[in-house]
């Protein structure tokens, strides 16, 4: 099971790291709120990996990636913004990532080792 | 030890409740985004630049250049793409620069005048390119930056001096 909590982590990083590359070469449209979003899932990959919390810390990523994935589609459904190459990547990966948490939450709330 | 609060629940209800907080809650944000900011996408500007002149003796103004850039000010949105036809229409053999302020670069073609046909010279990444008398260039580049920028000619300073207006 620490597959599941590594791999989360992974996941957390390279959407954390996507998000700071779409802030910086993305020109015109609130760029800095990527650099917010991408901080926090770096910061989540941190408590993740260090096990803080578990229960509250995945249950809390998973409800932080459904809420941006939530915030993407409605504004880029209204504005037409965010539907590019790089925000399709992101939002995969973050798709992945809300799965991953769904299996590692309810395997560490049944009580496997994570 | 019997589980309270959040423990009494079972991981798909939790799993669930969370879902759907999220997702409402995101609903609610990207709306009011979305309705509030008034988004416009990048468009390609395009833009006719020329040098001019204003009627003065050059000798009576502290010997200031009596050429200016006409127009004076271009103004943008962030992330559009700026094309620009620089034209040099001086009637003597007088040539004019055109530099951008930092952060700004571009890339342009110079093409030439009467006595030398076709394209003479394309650079890329430049802050500044000459055009002699009756030359003429396309310039490019994408306002990546929000703020006011000087455009100028390097020869005929302080008067020969535009304004990027970049509205971010």
């Amino acid at each position: 099971m620490k597959l599941l909590r590594w791999t989360g982590v992974v996941l957390l990083l390279a959407t954390g790291i996507l998000d700071f590359y779409y802030g910086n070469s993305f020109a015109g449209f609130y760029e800095n709120l990527w650099y917010v979003m991408g901080g926090i899932y770096i910061f989540a990959a941190i408590v993740i990996a260090a096990n803080i919390e578990p229960h509250f810390s995945q249950l809390t990523v998973f409800a932080y990636t459904l809420f941006l994935w939530s915030v993407w589609a409605t504004v880029a459904l209204e504005t037409g913004t965010g539907l590019d190459a790089v925000a399709y990547a992101d939002k995969a990966i973050e798709a992945i990532l809300a799965v991953n948490m769904v299996l590692l939450f309810r395997n560490s709330r049944a009580g496997l080792i994570v | 030890m019997t589980p309270s609060g959040f423990g009494k629940l079972s991981s798909a209800k939790l799993l669930t409740a969370a879902a759907l907080i999220a997702v409402f809650s995101g609903a609610v944000v990207g709306l009011s985004v979305g309705y509030v900011v008034h988004y416009s996408a990048p468009v390609t500007r395009t833009f006719y630049l020329f040098d001019g002149t204003v009627p003065f003796n050059e000798t009576m103004f502290y010997g200031h250049p009596h050429d200016t850039f006409v127009p004076d000010t271009i103004t943008v949105n962030k992330g559009d793409h700026v094309l620009i036809h620089y034209v040099n229409i001086e009637d003597k053999g007088e040539a004019h620069t055109y530099t951008m302020d930092p952060p700004y670069t571009f890339d342009a073609t110079i093409y030439g005048n009467a006595t030398q046909q076709g394209i003479v010279s394309t650079v890329t990444t430049k802050d500044r390119i000459i055009l002699a008398q009756g030359q003429n260039a396309t310039i490019t580049f994408t306002a990546s930056w929000a703020g006011v920028f000087r455009y100028y000619c390097d020869f005929h300073q302080p008067t020969m001096t535009g304004y990027l207006v970049v509205i971010g």
